[in-house]
C-alpha cells in the first residue's frame, strides 16, 4: 500500500510543478509552488522522517510563500 | 499489484525517476522563462526535488522513525538519522538565500524598472 | 506558448539530450544498488545511548554535528544582514494593509496561541519531532500575521538586535565552556543521567543549545519579514 501512495503523490507533484512553470499569471505560480510543498510534506511523512516534514510544512507553506507574494506586490504585478 | 509496488527495488526506482523528473521540470523553467521571479520559483522546485531524492534513497520500509520512546527502544530498527539532519539545515538555508535574491530583484526594479532577464544588459560590453 | 518561436532550438535540444543521458545513467546505476547497505548512521545510533536523548535527529544536529549548525546560523545571519542593507526600511512608508474588523480581532486572539505553540515546539525538541528551527519559524509566522492585519504594529529594532546578539554570543560561549571543561568544542559538560531519557530535564546541554538556536532563527526571520514589508517607496 505504501508504494502505491508514493507513486500517486509523485505523479501529483510533477503535474502541479509543470503547471507552476507554464502559467502566465505569477500569483498562480506561487500558489502551485505551495502545492509542491504540500506534496513534499506528505512524501516526507511516508518516508518516516517527521522532523523534516515539520520543517518543510512551516517553511514551504508559511514564510516562503509570503516572501514571493510580497516580492510580486513590490514589483507591481497584478495579484 | 500492491505487493509488487511494495518491494524495495521498485520503491527506489519510483523515487529516483520521480525526483529526477521533478528536477528536469524545474530546469526547463529555469532555462526558458523570462521573468525573474519565475526563475526563482524554478530554483525552489529544483531544490525540493533534491531533498526528496536524498531522503527517499535511504528509506527502508520495515524500519521506524528515529525517535526513542516507551515502545521503540531498539536502535537497530530505526531509519538513518544523518540524511534527515542534513536536509533540515539545507531547507532553512535554501529559503534564506531565496529571500536575499528576491530583495535584489526588488531593488533592481526600483532602480531601473525592468523585470525581464533579456533586457538586463548593463554589464554587457 | 509557441514552441518554435519562444524557445530557441539550441536550448531545447541540449535539454532533451541531457535528460536522456541522465535518465540512462540512473537506470544503469540502479542495477548495482546494494539493498542491505552499510549505513553511516548505525555507529551514531549506538553512540546515542551515552547522551540519553529521545530524539536521535536532535542529537545528530546539535551534538555530533554541532559545528555545522554554527555555520548554518552564520549563513542565516549573513542573509538577514543582506536583506536589511539592500532594502533600507523606513517606518513611515509600508505596504498599506486594509483589513477589516474581523481580521483584526481574530489575529489578536490567535497571536498568543501561536507564540505558545512555537515555544512548546522549541522546548520539547529533544523528546518529540520539532526543535529550534521549526519553533523559531512558527514564532516568525505569528509576528507576520500581526504585521499584515494591524496598521501600526512593528517590532522595535532594538528588541530584534538584542535577541539576536544574545543568542549568537551565548552559543559560542557554551562551545568555549565545553572546550574549557571537557577539551572538546561544544562538549556536553552538564552532568546528565541516562535513566532520565524521556523527561524534560535530560540530555545535558543539548536542549539548551536548541533553545538558543530557536531564539536566533525566530528573531532573524522576523527581521527579514519586517524589512520586506517596510521598504520605502522613494529611492
Amino acid at each position: 500500500m505504501t508504494g502505491f501512495i508514493i507513486l500517486a503523490t509523485f505523479v501529483g507533484i510533477i503535474v502541479v510543478a509543470f503547471a507552476s512553470v507554464v502559467q502566465k499569471r505569477l500569483a498562480d505560480s506561487v500558489v502551485f509552488l505551495m502545492g509542491v510543498g504540500l506534496g513534499s510534506v506528505v512524501l516526507f511523512f511516508l518516508f518516516k522522517a517527521p522532523d523534516v516534514a515539520l520543517t518543510e510544512a512551516v517553511i514551504g507553506a508559511g514564510v516562503g510563500t509570503f516572501i514571493f507574494l510580497i516580492a510580486l506586490k513590490h514589483l507591481g504585478e497584478q495579484a | 499489484m500492491f505487493e509488487f509496488l511494495n518491494q524495495p527495488e521498485v520503491i527506489k526506482t519510483i523515487v529516483t525517476l520521480g525526483a529526477m523528473l521533478l528536477f528536469f521540470v524545474g530546469l526547463f523553467g529555469l532555462l526558458t522563462r523570462k521573468h525573474i521571479v519565475k526563475v526563482f520559483i524554478s530554483i525552489a522546485i529544483m531544490e525540493s526535488a533534491i531533498f526528496l531524492l536524498f531522503i527517499g534513497l535511504s528509506f527502508n520500509r520495515e524500519k521506524v522513525a528515529p525517535i526513542i520512546d516507551a515502545t521503540q527502544t531498539q536502535v537497530a530498527t530505526m531509519n538513518d538519522p544523518i540524511p534527515q539532519a542534513m536536509i533540515l539545515t539545507a531547507i532553512v538555508i535554501g529559503m534564506a538565500v531565496l529571500a536575499l535574491g528576491v530583495s535584489f530583484a526588488i531593488e533592481y526594479y526600483k532602480l531601473t524598472g525592468k523585470t525581464e532577464i533579456d533586457t538586463m544588459n548593463e554589464m554587457r560590453f | 506558448m509557441n514552441i518554435k518561436r519562444d524557445i530557441p532550438t539550441a536550448t531545447l535540444s541540449g535539454f532533451a539530450l541531457s535528460a536522456v543521458l541522465v535518465l540512462t545513467l540512473i537506470t544503469i546505476l540502479l542495477q548495482y544498488l546494494p539493498l542491505s547497505q552499510q549505513r553511516v548512521g548505525d555507529a551514531l545510533l549506538a553512540l546515542n545511548e551515552k547522551e540519553g536523548v529521545a530524539n536521535v535527529v536532535t542529537t545528530v544536529v546539535v551534538y555530533f554535528r554541532g559545528f555545522d549548525t554554527l555555520g548554518e546560523i552564520a549563513v542565516l545571519f549573513i542573509a538577514s544582514l543582506g536583506v536589511g542593507v539592500m532594502l533600507q526600511p523606513n517606518t513611515e512608508c509600508r505596504l498599506k494593509a486594509e483589513s477589516n474588523f474581523m481580521l483584526q480581532t481574530a489575529s489578536t486572539l490567535l497571536f498568543p496561541l501561536i507564540i505558545l505553540f512555537g515555544i512548546y515546539v522549541m522546548v520539547y525538541g529533544h523528546l518529540s519531532p520539532g526543535g529550534g528551527f521549526q519553533g523559531g519559524v512558527i514564532i516568525a509566522s505569528g509576528v507576520l500575521l500581526l504585521l499584515i492585519s494591524h496598521k501600526n504594529f512593528e517590532v522595535p529594532h532594538t528588541v530584534i538586535v538584542a535577541f539576536e546578539t544574545f543568542a549568537g554570543v551565548s552559543y559560542v560561549l557554551i562551545g568555549l565552556m565545553g572546550l574549557l571543561l571537557l577539551d572538546t568544542f561544544l562538549g556536553n559538560f552538564i552532568p546528565h543521567d541516562i535513566a532520565n531519557m524521556g523527561m524534560l530535564l535530560s540530555g545535558g546541554v543539548i536542549p539548551l543549545i536548541y533553545i538558543i538556536v530557536g531564539i536566533k532563527v525566530g528573531s532573524e526571520m522576523s527581521g527579514i519579514v519586517q524589512n520586506l514589508m517596510q521598504r520605502s517607496d522613494d529611492v
